[in-house]
């Protein structure tokens, strides 16, 4: 029992916890919108709209849609930013998964890709926004650039969570009669399983950041990002606020579904 | 059945770079089938190397592992093992465990579920089918452990220190359970412990082993039937022997 202002917090009571997280994230949020007002105020500029402003934009924006493109739907902007996305995961997850199952599986085959992948991995996953959308084509190589961004997280967690596995597991196995294929497939994918989803949190981040980076390159996908930028070079400053709006509840959604799952993963594991 | 086992001239030897660490030196043993072979020695004298060979776990340095005919170069089905810290699937329910060498052995559903129920029964575990491993007590675990052994009906069944995790009072309700559970099988079993309380209260031959490398120091004949009354003088004198003689291999270094 914690005394907060006369209140008898107890933690082991569950609605004391959600009571206490309400308004640890209201607090949080206020204390947010509060800074910025007077960031905006202090600095007195067209360029940092006060969040009334950017609010007000926000809503019209969502009733009246692109004012300076004849009223197209910012849901449109969404659904192509979703899209590329999504895609960028797929690709990025069916090729870094079961490649990180077997490099962590099989040393000589980590040993021999190690120098390879980290050669490639320090390059900043931006930096292929410009070669891979000039030299594919618009559509494809946004897509590449999430994937890319993806890609090394995931593998790297995945590679880890292999080489992790308790090896009494794998004996155990082995003396229940598994064959090697049984032993990866029963033991050391299940096993690999929540540091997977770990990896995937940290792409989900990180394909994030890459896609907006590469819409700037890819105008006629016509994704958020793109939004955000033809907004900023008219100057029109409350909409860009209100762009960054819808692509941090993006950011939120996709990451809130990868918590849950993780969640939902490592809770049947015990490994809370 | 075949659950004779045979040890002829076993040695281990870890090889690193700049160090050899022999393990078990010409090592030899016969167990009958049927058996209950306790080992027992001072810590890290190679016990457990001991019985991962046999399970074929270990690759031997030079000597051979065979019950008749068919030598244990690689783990199998024949050879169940439990282990110290139960080594049981976070991700998979107690039944799931149960099932794992059915499942692997290609069984039907429907085989599986009428095999594991029975011995979910037997481990008195029928409570505890669906639940996730992280919520069943240490003993429990075990049990879980040792049913996911005995159900592929392994003719023999390697045991490694598996009450070594468990708190007093749940390690003598579990050797009692394991008494009565001896009565129903015919399977044969070598079972590590540090426990010579454990050894005398279960085994038929003691095997006590030196400081490593591991040489037999002592076979001891334990005759009487089980369940034994920890309390009677012989129980007592037999243990207490045992345990001079390891203390003076410990002493002796």
């Amino acid at each position: 029992m914690t005394d907060y202002f006369g209140f008898n917090y107890d933690k082991n009571n569950k609605h004391h916890r959600m009571i206490r997280q309400a308004l640890l994230i209201v607090v949080s949020l206020y204390g947010f919108v509060l800074l910025w007002w007077i960031v905006s105020l202090l600095a007195n500029s067209v360029a940092i709209p006060t969040p009334l402003e950017t609010w007000d934009e926000f809503v019209r924006l969502l009733r009246d849609g692109d004012v300076t493109n004849y009223g197209a739907s910012v849901w449109g902007y969404v659904g192509s930013s979703m899209t590329t996305f999504l895609e960028g995961f797929a690709v990025a997850f069916v090729i870094a998964v079961p490649l990180g199952l077997l490099l962590g599986y099989s040393k000589d085959l980590r040993d021999l890709t190690a120098p390879a992948i980290e050669v490639l991995r320090p390059i900043a996953p931006i930096a292929w926004a410009p070669i891979l959308i000039l030299s594919i084509d618009y559509v494809v190589g946004p897509v590449l650039v999430v994937a890319i961004g993806i890609f090394f997280p995931l593998l790297t967690n995945t590679i880890f969570g292999v080489q992790k596995i308790d090896r009494n597991l794998t004996d155990a196995a082995k003396t229940l009669g598994a064959k090697p294929y049984q032993i990866f497939y029963k033991v050391m994918v299940p096993s690999a399983l929540p540091y997977v989803m770990n990896g995937v949190k940290v792409g989900l981040g990180v394909g994030w950041m890459c896609i907006i980076a590469a819409e700037l390159y890819a105008p006629s996908l016509g994704g958020i990002g793109n939004f955000l930028s033809e907004q900023a070079f008219m100057g029109y400053w409350p909409s860009v606020y209100a762009a960054l709006i819808l692509i941090a509840a993006m950011g939120l959604i996709t990451t809130g579904l990868a918590e849950y799952v993780h969640k939902i993963i490592t809770r049947r594991m015990g490994m809370e | 059945m075949s659950g004779e086992i045979s040890i002829k001239g076993l040695s281990k030897v870890y090889r690193t770079d700049d160090s050899e660490t022999v393990a078990i030196k010409d090592f030899n043993l016969e167990i009958k089938e049927g058996e209950l072979i306790a080992i027992v020695g001072p810590s890290g004298c190679g016990k457990t190397t001991l019985l991962r060979c046999i399970a074929g776990l270990e690759e031997v340095t030079a000597g051979v592992i065979s019950s008749g005919s068919k030598v244990f170069s690689e783990p199998g089905p024949d050879r169940g093992m439990v282990f110290q810290d139960f080594a049981l699937f976070p991700w998979r329910t107690v039944r799931k465990n149960i099932e794992f060498g059915l499942e692997i052995a290609g069984m039907p559903k429907e085989q599986r579920k009428e095999k594991s129920d029975k011995y979910l029964a037997l481990m008195g575990l029928t409570a505890f089918a669906d639940a996730q491993v992280h919520e069943l007590s240490g003993g429990m675990k075990q049990r879980v452990s040792i049913a996911r052994a005995l159900i592929t009906h392994p003719d023999i069944i390697l045991m490694d220190e598996p009450f070594g995790a468990l708190d007093a009072q749940t390690r003598n309700i579990m050797q009692m359970e394991l008494v009565k559970l001896l009565d129903k099988t015919d399977q044969t079993i070598v079972f590590i412990t540090h426990s010579v309380d454990e050894a005398v209260f279960l085994a038929d031959r003691i095997v006590v082993l030196t400081k490593r490398p591991a040489e037999i120091k002592e076979i001891v004949e334990v005759p009487w039937p089980r369940p034994r009354d920890r309390a009677s003088p012989e129980f007592t004198a037999l243990r207490k022997r045992i345990l001079t003689e390891l203390e003076n291999e410990n002493t002796l270094v």
